[in-house]
């Protein structure tokens, strides 16, 4: 099949967007795939879904973002979406003690429901709100050590870090995956340009569905 | 009614935004507004003809509503499908679902539930009332009285029934309901609505575990593929499942993100005739637009079926291709399979409320 264009990338990964509901994932995702922020958005039904195409290490990236409701109950239908996922990034509302604290339940629900070899980089979002923070920079930071997670502070608001924030678990998945397929047998980059994705368990649906389509 | 009010806020006098003639603040572009040409005096005419007869059937507040259901309840369901006259929907949505009844069977109950009891859901609640109908006139004040009424129905739905408690979606249909009745009013209806006075209960989309809003996920699955089996074959090759578009469909009834005149149609009937026409609804959809839709890639496909195109949201052209679309017999067939599998509703129900 002819690769059209707005197709064309050497890399197409899957990144989750999950927290509790409230601490700014759907702004980060907008501002981040359409430069947007807006104040008064309707809360996420189900699940959102956004792309962006960039550079990262070099390399056309095509990331490609689910968005989740955070809401408990509606775990129900968005773990589904977890599968297959090589990111996540799991939010927290700085100015919200309690969206800090149930970032240990969200990383049971990804150790539950995503692939173990996972990307997972904390956000603490809502920075430009300095006079009601009320969770530490220190604390995030050494949670996130102790965790093995990334971790960075985000305004989506102020568009502070967001760039950054992509860009650094888009470059995190692309290491971990270029190492893997130095270690194969199989003739590395060429089978990853044109598998497009590639590196995810034999259940992710999207990968086999990009294979496909360009074979 | 409320609708109307619009003050300024804190003081200060503000600019009355421009509103459509259902109070969303217009978009350059706005597509919640309905046909907005001017009418014709014959168009007028018919329209206060419509009324007529409405007020004719339903009797001095309703009293003659039941008689003529009962009589002639063909005229009804073919009137209704027609569109009810907006000034009469309120108190019609009441008669057709049954809150009317509960209202009166249940007095004193709300004015309790609101002020007396307290919820463990008071602050999610309020977490999501300004991102409810955010661009609605009547919501977007701040502690104004439509976000007060939607938080004191929401707040006293979530102690009525602890199980449901509050749920991300439900302020979508708690505010529709409160664009055209009081606040006691919507609660009794989002109880007839989640209790089933007249259709199946809606509370399973909304209990732990979605068990509804999954059952209704497969059976759409399943009339996809039947009923436009070209579109359906792609959407396999896509790997696109309706919980990537659909569940909004289910959880709100098309309150979410549809043009708010297509929503309210889709309410009338809806109310009257149960969830099927959610269903009809949602096929017409894709039949409308599936010459487009079966030639788009996944993430295009993505995108497409959850901006659906403006000519498509026409009700006066959708609703009638929804009508002629039959699932009665299939959804009865597809559910029993689904129940085959997962066992009946009020077992998956008790199931999840139970801990384990
Ligand atoms: N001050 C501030 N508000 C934000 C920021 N990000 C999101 N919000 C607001 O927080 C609320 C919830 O945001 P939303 O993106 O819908 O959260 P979600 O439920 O996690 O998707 C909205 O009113 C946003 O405008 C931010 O960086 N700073
Ligand atoms: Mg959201």
């Amino acid at each position: 099949m002819a690769r059209r264009p707005d197709e064309d990338y050497d890399y197409l990964f899957k990144v989750v967007l999950i927290g509790d509901s409230g601490v700014g994932k759907s702004n980060l995702l907008s501002r981040f795939t359409r430069n947007e922020f807006c104040l008064e958005s309707k809360s996420t039904i189900g699940v959102e879904f956004a792309t962006r195409t960039l550079q990262v290490e070099g390399r056309t990236i095509k990331a490609q973002i689910w968005d989740t409701a955070g809401q408990e109950r509606y775990r129900a239908i968005t773990s589904a979406y977890y599968r297959g996922a090589l990111g996540a990034l799991l939010v927290y509302d700085v100015t919200k003690p309690t969206t800090f604290d149930n970032v240990s339940r969200w990383l049971k629900e990804l150790r539950d429901h995503a692939d173990s070899n996972i990307v997972i980089m904390l956000i603490g979002n809502k920075t430009d709100l300095k006079h009601l923070r009320a969770v530490a920079t220190e604390d995030a930071q050494g949670f996130a050590e102790k965790e093995g997670l990334s971790f960075i502070e985000t305004s989506a608001l102020e568009a502070t870090n967001v760039e950054k924030a992509f860009q650094t678990i888009l470059s995190e998945i692309y290491r971990i995956i270029s190492k893997k397929s130095l270690a194969s047998d199989e003739p590395a980059p060429t089978s990853i340009k044109e598998g497009k994705t590639l590196v995810v368990g034999p259940q992710d649906n999207n990968t086999k569905k990009t294979c496909c389509s360009t074979s | 009614m409320e609708k109307k009010r619009v003050e300024e806020q804190e003081g200060v006098p503000v600019a009355l935004p421009k509103v459509d003639r259902f109070g969303f603040v217009k978009q350059e572009t706005s597509a919640t507004d309905g046909p907005t040409k001017s009418r014709s005096a014959l168009e007028h005419e018919r329209e206060e003809r419509r009324i007529r007869k409405w007020r004719k059937m339903i009797g001095v507040g309703g009293s003659d509503w039941k008689h003529y259901v009962r009589r002639k309840p063909h005229v009804v369901k073919r009137r209704i499908r027609k569109g009810i006259p907006d000034c009469l929907r309120g108190l019609v949505w009441q008669l057709i679902s049954g809150s009317r009844d509960l209202l009166l069977m249940n007095p004193g109950v709300y004015e309790q539930l609101v002020i007396y009891e307290t919820s463990a859901s008071e602050l999610d609640i309020i977490r999501d009332i300004s991102r409810t109908f955010p661009s609605h006139i009547f919501f977007q004040q701040r502690h104004g009285p439509g976000q007060r009424s939607l938080y004191n129905v929401l707040k006293a739905y979530s102690v009525y029934d602890r199980d449901v408690g509050y749920v991300q979606g439900m302020g979508f249909v708690a505010g529709l309901l409160l664009l055209y009745m009081s606040e006691e009013d919507a609660f009794w209806l989002l109880v007839a609505l989640l209790k089933g006075a007249v259709h199946a209960p809606m509370e399973g989309l909304y209990l732990v575990g979605l068990p509804l809003v999954q059952q209704y996920l497969f059976q759409l699955d399943h009339l996809v593929k039947e009923y436009l089996p070209k579109l359906g074959e792609h959407f396999a090759q896509e790997m696109i499942n309706p919980s990537m578009y659909a569940s909004q469909w289910f959880i709100t009834v098309f309150s979410y993100s549809f043009p708010f005149h297509l929503a309210l149609r889709i309410w009338d009937v809806f109310l009257f005739e149960g969830v099927k026409i959610v269903f009809k609804v949602g096929l017409a959809l894709l039949k409308y637009c599936h010459d487009d839709l079966v030639k788009l890639p996944f993430e295009k496909l993505i995108h497409a079926l959850r901006n659906f195109p403006n000519d498509a949201m026409n009700p006066d052209m959708l609703l009638p291709m929804a009508y002629s679309i039959k699932v009665s017999k299939r959804l009865e067939e597809l559910k029993e399979e689904y129940e085959k599998e997962n066992g009946k509703l009020s077992d998956r129900i008790r199931q999840k409320l139970q801990p384990s």
